[in-house]
C-alpha cells in the first residue's frame, strides 16, 4: 500500500512539474480551447469549427481546437470573458469579429478594446448586402433612397443588432446619401433580420452575404448592393454601393479571425501567428467553406493589426455623430 | 392556520416584495432608459402583485402552500448544507470528482434507512458510490470529453 | 406528405439505437417518482452537445414520449405519480391494482396512451407546416402577445392561486432581463458575476426542476419508500386490446382533449389528464364506476396524457414559442445547435425537423411495445431509496450546468435558484410559470423594443399594439383566461381549505 502512495506522488508530481517545467518549444502539449462569443450554428461558430478542424493534423498544431460557445449581448459576454477571465497561457483562443467588437469597445460600457487582445490570424470577410423581399417595388439603391428621402424616418430595414456590422453599414448608408432612415436591429442575429424582411414586417435589411445568398437562391429576397469596395465572387451581378453612386467604404465587412489574450508569452503568439495561416490555407478547409456559402480571406498577424488600427479609426469618426 | 406557517407567510411573501421592489427601483433610476423600458414594464406588475400577496399573508388570507414544519425543517438542514458546501466550495476546490463522491457518500450515509451499525450497510454504501463515480466519469469525462474543475485532486 | 420522405432516416442504426435508448431509458425515468418528463429532458440536454441536431432531437423526443406513459407505472402500481401529469391516472388505475388487475390497468394505459400519442403526432404532422407558413403572419406585436399570454395562461390556470402563479411568472420575466440587453448592450441587473452573462436557461431549467426534487426527498428523511408494490398478475394483451378500443366514448375524449390543451401554449400537459377525466366522467354512462377501478377512468387519462405531447410542439416548431415547460427545454436542445425553430425550420432544415417528428411518431409505438414488457421492470426501479435517487439527481445537475458552457457560475446560478424554488414553492408559487417566463421573457421583450421601434417609424405606439385582429383576439385570450381563474378561485374556492392543497402538493411531490 505505501509503495502505491509513493509511486502514485511521484507519479503525480512529475506530471505537476513536466508541465511546469515546459518551456514554449512543445507548445501545444495538451488540447486547446478556441472561444465564440455567439452561438453554436451561427455564421461565426459554423466558421469557427470548419477552420480549425485541421488543427489535430501533424503539419498543423498537432493538437485539436475544441470550440466553447459564449453567446449574448451581440459577442459582449464572450468578449468580456475572454478579456479579464481566460488565461493568457496560449491554450485559450478567442473569434473575433470586427467591426463588431471595436464598435462595443468604443460605445462604451464593455471591459474590452482592441488593446486587449492580439491577434493571431484572419480567416473571413463577409461584406453586408442590402436585401429587400421578392416582391418589393424597390429594384436598386436608388430607389430606396429616393422612398427615405419623400418619406424621411419611416423606411424601415433590420439588422443584427446595434454596433454590429449591420448597424456600420446603415449608418454610412445614412451619411452618404444624407437621409434619415429607421434601423430595427433584431435581437435573433441575421436569421431573424432575414426573417423580418420576408414577412413584410420592414421595407428592406442589411444581412449578411452568405446568408442573402441563401435567401436569394431560395427567391425569397431581392440583394440590392453590396457594402465593399468590389463586387464578390458569390454575387458577381450585383452592385456595390459605391458603384451606385454611394460614398462607402468596407468598413462594415465583417473580418472573422483567431486572437488571444494580451499577455500571452510572445513565443506562443509567434509560433501561433506562423502556424494558424497555413492551417487556413488547407485544401479541406477551403472547400468546405466554399460548400457552405463562406467568403475566405486569409491574412496574417501583421496584416490584421494594420486593419484593426485602420478600422478603430474609422469607426471612432462614424460612432462620433451618435 | 396555526401561526406557524403564517409567520412563514409573511417572511416568503415580504421577501419576494422587498425584491419586487428592489427591481422597480433599479429600473426606473437606472440608465439608458431606453434599455430599461421592458423591466420597467415587468416590475410594475411584479409589484402590484407581490404587495397584494403579502397583504393576503399578513391578514392570514392565504390559501396555498403550507410552509415548513419543524420536522421535515430539520430532515432538510443537514442534506442542503452538504449540497450547498458541495455546489459553492468543494466542487472547485477540490475538484468536481472528488467533491461529487464524498457528497454522494455523506447523502447516503444521511439518508439511506439502512443501519448505520451493519458492516454490510456501509459496504453497500461504498459500492454505490464507486458505481455512481465510475458512471459520472465514463459518461462526462470520456462521452462528452467535458473538462471540469480538478484543481486539487480530480 | 413530405414527412414521408424523410422516414428512412429514423430506421438509420444510429438513429433508431438512440430512440431506442430514449424509449427505454425514458419509461424507466418516467416511472420513477420524482423525475418528470421536463427534468428528465433537461438532465438530457448536455449529453446531446456531442450528437448531430437530428440525432440528439431524437433522443430527447423519445424520452419526452416515454416519460410521460412511464409515469403511468408508479401511478398505477405505486400511487405514486411518476409526473405531475399522472395523477389522474391513480384515480382508477390504483385502485385496479389492488383489485390485482395491475396488468390490465398497465395494458389498458400503454394502449391508450400509444393511441392518443399516435393522434397527436399526427396533429403535429399535418398542422405545423399550415401554420409554420401562417407563422410568417406573426409580426412583432403578435408574437410580443404570444409570449404574455403564454406566461398569463399557466400562470393563471395551471397553478392554485392566480396571484401567486402571475407573480411566479413575474418573476421569471425579471430573471430573464438579467445581463446584457440584446439590443442596447446595456448591463441590467448584474449584482455577481456569475449572472454577468445573463441566466443561461438550460442550467436555471435543471436547477428549477431538479433541485426541489432532491431537497423534497431530503424532507421525508432516513425511512424507506413506504408504498406498497402490488404483485402484479398476468393478463392476455388481447383483452386489453379489445377493451381499448370498446371504450371509444373515453378514448375519443382523452384523445381530443389532450390534443387540444397541447395546442395552448402555457397550458402543458399537467392538467391534459385531469380535464380528460372529469370531461369522460361526466359524459360517460358509467359515471358513478369512476374511482372505483373503472377503465373508462384510465384510457381517458392516459390518452390524454399522450396527446398532448405532438401538439405541444406546434406552438414551438412554427411560432417558436414553447407551449410547456418540456417544449422549452427542447428548444433549448435546438438553439444549441443554432436552429432557430418556425418557418426557417422547414425551409432550411427539414432533414431534421421530419426527422424528429417522424421518430415520436414511431417511438409513440416502440414506448406501447416496450412499456407492455418493461412495466414490470419499472416498477423495480421505482423504489430505488430515496437517498441514491437525491444524490444522483445532484451529481446529474451540477455536472450537466457545468458542462452546457463550461462555467462555474451556472453551476452557482444552477444551485441558488433551485433551492429558492422549493421553498417558493412550499409557499405556493409554482415552477412552470416562473420557467416560461424567464424563457419568454426574451422573446417578450425583443418584439416588444422592435414593434416600438417599426410603430414610432411608422405609425403610433398604441395603434401598433391594439388594433388589428390578431392582436386584440390575443389580448382577449389573455384577459379571459385570466379573468376566468380568478373567477372560478372566487365561486368554487378551488382550493381553499388546507387538506385539499395538501393532498394536492402530495401528489405533486
Amino acid at each position: 500500500m505505501k509503495k502505491l502512495v509513493a509511486a502514485a506522488a511521484m507519479g503525480l508530481m512529475t506530471m505537476t512539474t513536466g508541465a511546469l517545467a515546459g518551456g514554449h518549444e512543445n507548445f501545444p502539449e495538451r488540447p486547446i480551447m478556441m472561444m465564440v462569443s455567439y452561438g453554436a450554428g451561427g455564421a461565426t461558430d459554423f466558421q469557427a469549427r470548419i477552420v480549425t478542424m485541421t488543427a489535430g493534423n501533424e503539419d498543423a498544431l498537432g493538437m485539436p481546437i475544441a470550440i466553447i460557445n459564449k453567446p449574448g449581448a451581440g459577442g459582449r459576454v464572450g468578449w468580456n470573458w475572454f478579456a479579464t477571465q481566460a488565461e493568457a497561457d496560449g491554450y485559450t483562443l478567442g473569434a473575433y469579429n470586427i467591426p463588431h467588437f471595436i464598435a462595443q469597445s468604443i460605445e462604451g460600457g464593455v471591459e474590452y478594446s482592441a488593446d486587449s487582445f492580439e491577434p493571431i490570424a484572419n480567416w473571413g470577410a463577409d461584406p453586408a448586402v442590402f436585401v429587400v423581399a421578392a416582391d418589393s417595388e424597390f429594384n436598386s439603391m436608388s430607389d430606396v433612397v429616393d422612398y427615405a428621402k419623400a418619406n424621411p424616418g419611416q423606411l424601415t430595414f433590420s439588422g443584427a443588432g446595434l454596433f454590429v456590422g449591420h448597424h456600420i453599414a446603415a449608418l454610412q448608408l445614412e451619411k452618404a446619401a444624407g437621409v434619415k432612415l429607421a434601423y430595427i436591429p433584431n435581437n435573433k442575429g441575421g436569421a431573424g433580420a432575414m426573417k423580418a424582411v420576408i414577412a413584410g414586417e420592414v421595407l428592406g435589411g442589411v444581412n449578411n452575404l452568405s446568408d442573402a445568398f441563401r435567401a436569394r437562391e431560395a427567391g425569397n429576397v431581392k440583394i440590392l448592393g453590396v457594402f465593399d469596395l468590389e463586387r464578390n465572387d458569390f454575387l458577381p451581378d450585383v452592385p456595390t454601393l459605391k458603384e451606385q453612386g454611394f460614398d462607402i467604404d468596407n468598413a462594415s465587412v465583417n473580418f472573422r479571425g483567431v486572437m488571444v489574450p494580451k499577455g500571452t508569452p510572445q513565443p506562443i503568439i509567434d509560433k501561433l501567428a506562423e502556424i494558424v495561416p497555413t492551417m487556413f490555407e488547407n485544401g479541406r478547409v477551403a472547400g468546405k467553406m466554399k460548400a457552405g456559402g463562406s467568403p475566405m480571406h486569409i491574412m496574417t498577424r501583421d496584416e490584421v493589426l494594420e486593419m484593426w488600427a485602420a478600422r478603430e479609426q474609422t469607426l471612432k469618426e462614424l460612432l462620433a455623430g451618435l | 392556520m396555526t401561526d406557524l406557517p403564517r409567520t412563514q407567510h409573511i417572511i416568503a411573501s415580504g421577501l419576494v416584495a422587498a425584491v419586487g421592489i428592489t427591481v422597480a427601483y433599479v429600473s426606473y433610476t437606472q440608465e439608458p432608459a431606453a434599455a430599461f423600458l421592458f423591466p420597467r414594464l415587468i416590475s410594475t406588475v411584479f409589484v402590484v402583485l407581490a404587495l397584494w400577496t403579502f397583504g393576503k399573508a399578513v391578514l392570514g388570507h392565504t390559501k396555498v402552500g403550507n410552509g415548513l414544519d419543524r420536522r421535515s425543517m430539520m430532515n432538510i438542514l443537514p442534506g442542503l448544507i452538504v449540497a450547498l458546501i458541495f455546489v459553492y466550495w468543494a466542487a472547485k476546490q477540490l475538484g468536481f470528482y472528488t467533491a461529487s463522491t464524498a457528497t454522494f457518500f455523506i447523502l447516503l450515509s444521511l439518508y439511506d434507512p439502512a443501519s448505520h451499525n451493519e458492516v454490510k450497510s456501509w459496504i453497500k454504501r461504498v459500492i454505490i458510490t464507486a458505481g455512481f463515480l465510475a458512471v459520472m466519469y465514463g459518461l462526462f469525462a470520456k462521452l462528452l470529453n467535458v473538462f471540469t474543475p480538478r484543481e486539487i485532486f480530480f | 406528405m413530405e414527412f414521408l420522405a424523410y422516414f428512412g432516416d429514423v430506421f438509420t442504426p444510429i438513429n433508431f439505437g438512440l430512440l431506442l435508448i430514449g424509449t427505454i431509458g425514458g419509461l424507466i425515468l418516467g416511472a420513477t417518482p420524482g423525475l418528470s418528463p421536463t427534468m428528465a429532458v433537461a438532465l438530457l440536454i448536455p449529453f446531446t452537445f456531442r450528437l448531430e441536431p437530428a440525432q440528439g432531437l431524437i433522443l430527447l423526443g423519445a424520452a419526452y414520449t416515454s416519460t410521460v406513459a412511464g409515469g403511468a407505472v408508479s401511478a398505477i402500481l405505486l400511487k405514486i405519480p411518476g409526473a405531475p401529469a399522472n395523477i389522474a391516472t391513480t384515480l382508477d388505475g390504483h385502485t385496479m391494482a389492488q383489485k390485482g388487475q395491475g396488468a390490465r390497468a398497465l395494458q389498458l394505459s400503454f394502449l391508450a396512451s400509444a393511441v392518443g400519442g399516435v393522434f397527436g403526432v399526427l396533429l403535429l404532422i399535418f398542422l405545423t407546416p399550415v401554420l409554420a407558413q401562417w407563422a410568417l403572419a406573426f409580426g412583432p406585436s403578435h408574437l410580443f402577445w404570444l409570449a404574455i399570454l403564454g406566461v398569463t395562461v399557466i400562470g393563471s390556470l395551471d397553478s392554485s392561486s392566480v396571484v401567486k402563479g402571475l407573480l411566479s411568472g413575474c418573476i421569471g420575466l425579471w430573471l430573464a432581463t438579467i445581463g446584457f440587453d440584446d439590443i442596447m448592450g446595456a448591463q441590467r441587473f448584474i449584482f455577481h458575476s456569475s449572472v454577468s452573462g445573463g441566466i443561461n436557461v438550460i442550467p436555471a431549467l435543471i436547477g428549477l426542476f431538479a433541485i426541489p426534487q432532491v431537497i423534497t426527498m431530503f424532507a421525508k428523511g432516513r425511512k424507506s419508500l413506504d408504498a406498497e408494490v402490488l404483485t402484479v398478475e398476468r393478463h392476455p394483451i388481447k383483452d386489453a386490446f379489445r377493451e381499448v378500443f370498446s371504450r371509444t366514448r373515453a378514448l375519443t375524449i382523452g384523445t381530443l382533449s389532450g390534443s387540444i390543451i397541447g395546442l395552448i401554449p402555457g397550458v402543458g400537459g399537467q392538467i391534459a389528464g385531469l380535464v380528460a377525466y372529469d370531461q369522460s366522467k361526466k359524459m360517460s354512462s358509467e359515471s358513478e364506476k369512476f374511482g372505483t377501478g373503472h377503465s373508462e377512468g384510465v384510457i381517458a387519462a392516459e390518452s390524454a396524457n399522450n396527446a398532448m405531447v405532438g401538439p405541444s410542439l406546434v406552438p414551438l416548431l412554427t411560432l417558436s414559442i414553447p407551449g410547456s415547460p418540456t417544449a422549452a427545454v427542447l428548444l433549448g436542445g435546438l438553439l444549441i445547435h443554432g436552429i432557430f425553430p418556425g418557418s426557417d425550420l422547414f425551409d432550411n432544415y427539414p432533414d431534421v425537423a421530419w426527422t424528429f417528428i417522424n421518430s415520436m411518431l414511431v417511438g409513440q409505438i416502440l414506448m406501447c411495445i416496450f412499456g407492455l414488457y418493461v412495466a414490470g421492470l419499472a416498477a423495480k426501479v421505482a423504489q430505488v431509496p430515496n437517498a441514491v435517487m437525491a444524490a444522483v439527481v445532484l451529481g446529474l445537475a451540477v455536472f450537466g450546468s457545468y458542462s452546457v458552457q463550461n462555467s462555474m457560475g451556472d453551476v452557482y446560478v444552477m444551485m441558488a435558484l433551485g433551492t429558492g424554488m422549493y421553498f417558493l414553492e412550499r409557499f405556493g408559487f409554482s415552477a412552470a410559470p416562473l420557467v416560461l417566463g424567464l424563457i419568454l421573457g426574451p422573446i417578450a421583450e425583443a418584439n416588444f423594443i422592435q414593434g416600438s421601434m417599426i410603430a414610432n417609424a411608422t405609425s403610433s405606439v398604441g395603434q401598433y399594439f391594439f388594433t388589428g385582429a390578431l392582436n386584440l383576439t390575443l389580448i382577449t385570450i389573455v384577459v379571459a383566461s385570466i379573468a376566468y381563474s380568478a373567477w372560478m378561485e372566487l365561486r368554487s374556492r378551488r382550493y381553499t381549505t388546507k387538506d385539499d392543497a395538501i393532498e394536492k402538493e402530495e401528489a405533486l411531490s
